[in-house]
């Protein structure tokens, strides 16, 4: 390598004929597309924050989401994010799984890449199981898009934690507050997490294939197992997105 | 690097499929039970442990201001703080962007910094949305009365 100076070492990189970034093309759309897919779901989730900001009162998730599966037939304590914390760990563990699927393909551990693909897959689809339970459950208490349209306080009221500052007096001058507040909230909520577990579906099909095409040795005879890695970053996005979601719905 | 991109036998791997030259060529890994990998392995579940951790403090943290019937903007700013930090580890760790190069990282980076002007006006917007829906609700009355 000739003595180069940043400007030309800069301009050879951006020259052509190799990566500036030094990552294949595939990688590097993966990242973007990741990032414009970031920016959806960011604005729906501001969306919901601007609404939340913009109404006199809003549903306690502690008091919406109280159920688990199983145990909630068998006694009346409620139970406050017990649910979507198991939730929570299924899905960070199925992205585990999956960096060590990674890994294995970076060392071309062909049945290591197979072990913690079935691993993560099934992570996958007993995180749509619980988001399947969790719908129906909220669908049998009256919630669905469209729900709760000028509903009596008297069907919303438990939702609401009433020792909060101004939500008495606010439901005193406006009682179809409660009603309107209840309504976007099941819409934001079953409009985002459905986003979401599209998101979830579509990566545990692509994994699927992922684990046909290293079982029938596609990647052995390529020489890397990139593509793995490619679909890993998509499975750890929809992970990011649950961990923000999560926080904006259950937390906040 | 540049200078060993022209020779014949890999200029094939430009056209096509690039990963070949990334994944392919690139990596010298080939023993899983090595001591690299196994340190690489350990790191992965030391995030794995500290994720776990997080989400504990936040579910316990959300149990007991829900109970102690505790709501403030102190609050929110763990969340979302901890939401942070749960997010950099992993970006960093998991989706391997910590070990890309620094110009990539940047390239991915910098467009997120959009969503601080975006959640800022946002959230101001709902706010004023909720001042003006209190204080000038009724000013279609106010208009009637003037005609």
């Amino acid at each position: 390598m000739t003595q180069a100076t940043t400007a030309n070492v800069k301009a050879e990189r951006w020259s052509g004929g190799q990566s500036p970034y030094n990552v294949s093309y595939g990688k590097i759309m993966m990242w973007f597309f990741l990032l414009s897919d970031a920016l959806t779901f960011g604005a729906l989730l501001i969306s919901y924050g601007t609404t939340r900001f913009a109404s006199e009162v809003w549903p306690n998730p502690n008091e919406v989401f109280h159920s688990f599966p199983v145990i909630s037939s068998l006694t009346d304590t409620p139970l406050p994010l017990m649910f979507v914390s198991l939730m929570t760990f299924i899905l960070i563990l199925s992205s585990v799984t999956m960096v060590l699927a990674v890994h294995a393909g970076h060392y071309g551990d062909k049945k290591g890449v197979i072990k913690w693909m079935l691993f993560t897959i099934i992570g996958g689809i007993c995180f749509l199981a619980c988001q399947a339970w969790e719908w129906t459950h909220l669908y049998h208490t009256g919630a669905w898009w469209g729900s709760f349209i000028d509903a009596p306080l008297d069907t919303v009221k438990h939702l609401f934690d009433f020792s909060k500052p101004g939500v008495t007096e606010a439901l005193a001058v406006n009682p179809g507050a409660a009603s309107a507040a209840t309504h976007d909230f099941y819409n934001y909520f079953f409009t985002i997490t459905g986003f979401h577990g599209a998101h979830v579906t579509s990566g545990v099909i692509l994994n699927i294939m992922l684990l046909v095409n290293t079982v029938n040795g596609v990647y052995e005879r390529r020489g890397h197992y990139e593509m793995v890695e490619k679909v890993g970053l998509y499975w750890h996005f929809v992970d990011l997105v649950w961990v923000f979601v999560f926080t904006c719905f259950y937390l906040l | 690097m540049s200078a060993h991109h022209h020779n014949e036998d890999i200029q094939s791997l430009y056209e096509g499929d690039q990963s070949k030259l990334y994944s392919g060529i690139m990596n010298h890994h080939t023993d899983i039970n090595s001591q690299e990998s196994k340190k690489q392995i350990k790191r992965i579940w030391a995030v794995t442990g500290l994720l776990s951790i997080v989400t504990i403090a936040e579910v316990a943290i959300g149990l007991g201001a829900y109970y102690a019937g505790v709501h403030n903007n102190l609050i929110i700013t763990i969340f979302l703080i901890l939401t942070l930090v749960k997010a950099a580890y992993i970006v960093k760790v998991f989706m391997h962007l910590g070990d890309e190069r620094k110009n990539f990282v940047f390239a991915v980076l910098m467009p997120l910094s959009l969503f601080i002007w975006f959640i800022i006006a946002f959230l101001a917007d709902g706010s004023f949305w909720l001042h003006m829906n209190k204080t000038q609700a009724d000013t279609k009355k106010v208009e009637q009365v003037s005609h």
